[in-house]
């Protein structure tokens, strides 16, 4: 148990809980988008498994920023895909978003076989590049709290950084623009909007482009980050757990994050507990992150349920 | 539902040709895509629509397929119809399994009741499964999505580390138990093929399911709920109990699946990720049969010939298996959307007319 709580309270694990939490941000915030316009994204699995892909092979031939650039394109065309489907052609979404996820599944080890000519495993022949980690070792010069901070500052992915930025970014779009406004208009009541003259539909078509988009981010920092190379269902559920982290961050940006970071820490938490606790079986170790999104969410859901009830007595 | 029988056909007719001008479509893009990779497209493009009847072999095989993609289908059907989006079948289908396996391994495994008993017991722990993520909801409004998906994960990962720390022989570092006794492991119709009790377990369950949803009072009442929850609740339905139970029987039916994977004469034995993914595949059946039990079959009799030509596909040509996938995608998407004739709705959409003036979903 001790070895535990020093592991957990040391710099290193803090870097891996920020590594595992960037994917889950970047598909939390993709999910919250679309969650507020009033769609619920259940695609976000499936973007994040074909973005991975995508940035993985265009960064054989291409710099990272290219590859990344490309796994976000790949994100919103699958955005804008569903967008087509559900919009215009009226589909349910969450049949349009399982779609995209089988899709997912089996299209990307259908091109990873053609990639890297029959291997459909894993991109370990290909000769992929990694986001590069930003160093901050000149923080060490600081006195006192400066070896600290760069320990736990130094050599996060760029796209860490980035994450924190979108936080604050997504924030603003929603409650600071008037863009911000109509979005969560038309999740909330789209009569309303569309009385105003807004484009209902527009918007939510936008939404699910830029949902798709954060979900590509995410896949991307997967594939080239966390692991160096695409391996066949390397997101394992990370995007469902992201939709699992929508809810629990009472659909607010600020909450996303803690959300992620929440089952971050589980992720990391089940990286690191293989080395000290060999005596449990690995695979029951793998199901915490699950085990912790399936708790939270109930409970979560328990106490919005009862607020949402004292309310409705306090008005009567 | 005071459709007369005419219209009805009618309705039926309609669906089918959707349905068969999904697939043209989906085989057309599935051709362009064997031209852009295969080299030899057309032997490629041959054995994903011949292959199945190649032999007796390949035609077990297939109706094997259809028998359990029926099953999920009919679980999936259940759920949707009460218009709940529980994705469990596959966790379902691994309690299922497990627990018919037990029971396989177990003394009783080697006397007459094993089928039987097996059965019962893959449909309870499948039913269990299943009543989780429906309670979860009724009580504390948690997403059945998130849930079930969750529990998915949960189920493979603890049945794949039960197999391998337990259940396998010991010492031969196998990801799979040794065959059941022959008593528990279900017997060839025809013998020398895979077509065994299972094709009938999938017919009895689709009569079942059709009987409860068409035939009785429960089965009015999900439907209702499915259709306009607000009215049932008008009406004095207790529609959390109806999503609960709905979820609940769903369930069982998708741990009975898991009784005939494990039981089948394909398998006779539990292994590791043992379903190939075939339990999501029921997303697709339900789509397409429109949640009707009575459809599940014929679509799975279909959609079995294409994934068996595709498995074929696989094995025989340069043209891998999971490029199926672009088919099952495409076919959902076109079923799931409202396109009426492809020709021309789909080209005035293309060209950014809107057929009619879109009405706002104010009902979400």
């Amino acid at each position: 148990m001790i070895e535990l709580l020093v592991t957990v309270f040391s710099a290193t694990f803090f870097v891996t809980v920020i590594r595992t939490t960037t994917p889950l941000l970047f598909a939390t915030l993709g999910g919250l988008i679309s969650d507020l316009s009033g769609a619920l994204n259940v695609a976000l699995e499936g973007m994040m498994l074909i973005a991975a892909l995508t940035a993985v092979i265009v960064s054989v031939y291409a710099p990272w920023y290219v590859a990344v650039l490309s796994g976000v394109a790949a994100g919103a065309m699958l955005g804008a895909l569903m967008a087509l489907f559900h919009l215009r052609f009226k589909a349910d979404i969450i049949l349009v978003g399982f779609a995209v996820n089988i899709l997912a599944t089996g299209g990307t080890v259908f091109a990873l076989a053609q990639a890297t000519g029959g291997d459909k495993g894993t991109s370990i022949n290909l000769q992929s590049k990694a986001v590069p980690a930003v160093n901050l070792s000149f923080l060490e010069a600081i006195p006192l709290i400066g070896p600290t901070l760069k320990a736990l500052l130094s050599g996060h992915s760029i796209l860490s950084w980035l994450g924190v930025f979108m936080v604050f970014a997504v924030w603003y779009f929603l409650f600071r623009t008037p863009y911000g406004l109509w979005l969560r208009g038309v999740g909330e009541y789209p009569a309303a909007p569309e009385a105003a003259g807004i484009p209902v539909g527009k918007v939510r078509a936008w939404s699910l482009v830029a949902s798709g988009a954060l979900a590509g981010i995410g896949g991307a920092q997967l594939a080239m980050f966390n692991y160096i190379g695409f391996t066949r269902d390397m997101t394992s559920g990370r995007g469902f757990i992201a939709l699992g982290a929508v809810l629990l961050g009472a659909r607010h940006p600020v909450g996303a994050m803690l959300a992620a970071l929440l089952f971050g820490i589980f992720e990391g938490l089940a990286v690191v507990m293989p080395n000290l606790f060999n005596w449990i079986p690995g695979e029951i170790i793998q199901t915490i992150p699950f085990v912790v999104t399936v708790l939270a969410l109930i409970l979560f859901s328990y106490r919005a349920q009862r607020a949402l009830k004292t309310r409705a007595q306090a008005r009567a | 539902m005071s459709t007369t029988s005419p219209s009805r056909w009618k309705a039926v007719r309609r669906e089918a040709g959707r349905a068969l001008t999904a697939v043209v479509i989906a085989l057309a893009v599935a051709l362009i895509v064997i031209l852009c990779t295969s080299a030899d497209p057309g032997a490629a493009f041959r054995t994903l629509l011949t292959a199945p009847l190649s032999s007796n072999r390949t035609m077990g095989l297939w109706i094997d397929d259809v028998a359990k993609l029926t099953l999920t289908g009919l679980a999936f059907s259940l759920v949707f119809q009460a218009r709940q989006f529980s994705m469990g079948v596959q966790g379902q289908v691994y309690m299922g399994g497990l627990f018919a396996a037990l029971i396989a391994m177990s003394p009783i495994g080697t006397t007459p009741l094993a089928i039987p008993v097996a059965m019962l017991a893959a449909m309870c722990a499948g039913a269990v499964y299943g009543f989780i993520p429906g309670y979860a909801k009724a009580r504390f409004g948690a997403s059945e999505i998130v849930s079930s998906l969750m529990l998915n994960y949960i189920a493979i990962l603890v049945v794949n580390y039960l197999i391998r720390a337990h259940l396998a022989p010991a010492g031969t570092g196998q990801l799979m138990t040794a065959k059941f006794p022959d008593t528990a492991i279900f017997p060839a119709i025809i013998p020398g093929t895979r077509f065994d009790l299972g094709i009938i377990i999938a017919l009895v369950a689709t009569f079942a399911v059709w009987f409860l949803l068409y035939r009785t009072s429960w089965g009015l009442k999900l439907r209702l709920v499915g259709h306009n929850p607000k009215f049932a609740e008008y009406a004095g339905i207790r529609s959390s109990f109806i999503m609960v139970s709905a979820m609940t029987v769903a369930g069982a039916f998708g741990g009975l699946l898991g009784s005939v994977f494990v039981q089948g004469r394909a398998f006779g034995n539990l292994a590791q990720s043992f379903d190939g993914n075939l339990a999501f595949e029921g997303i697709l059946i339900a789509i397409v049969a429109r949640s009707r039990p009575l459809a599940v079959p014929f679509v799975a009799l279909a959609y079995g010939y294409l994934r068996q030509g595709a498995q074929l596909m696989g094995i025989r040509t340069d043209v891998p298996t999971e490029m199926i996938s672009v088919v099952q995608a495409i076919i959902i998407l076109l079923v799931a959307s409202s396109f009426s004739l492809p020709g021309k709705k789909f080209f005035m959409g293309l060209l950014g007319k809107k057929p009619a003036p879109a009405t706002p979903e104010a009902a979400k």
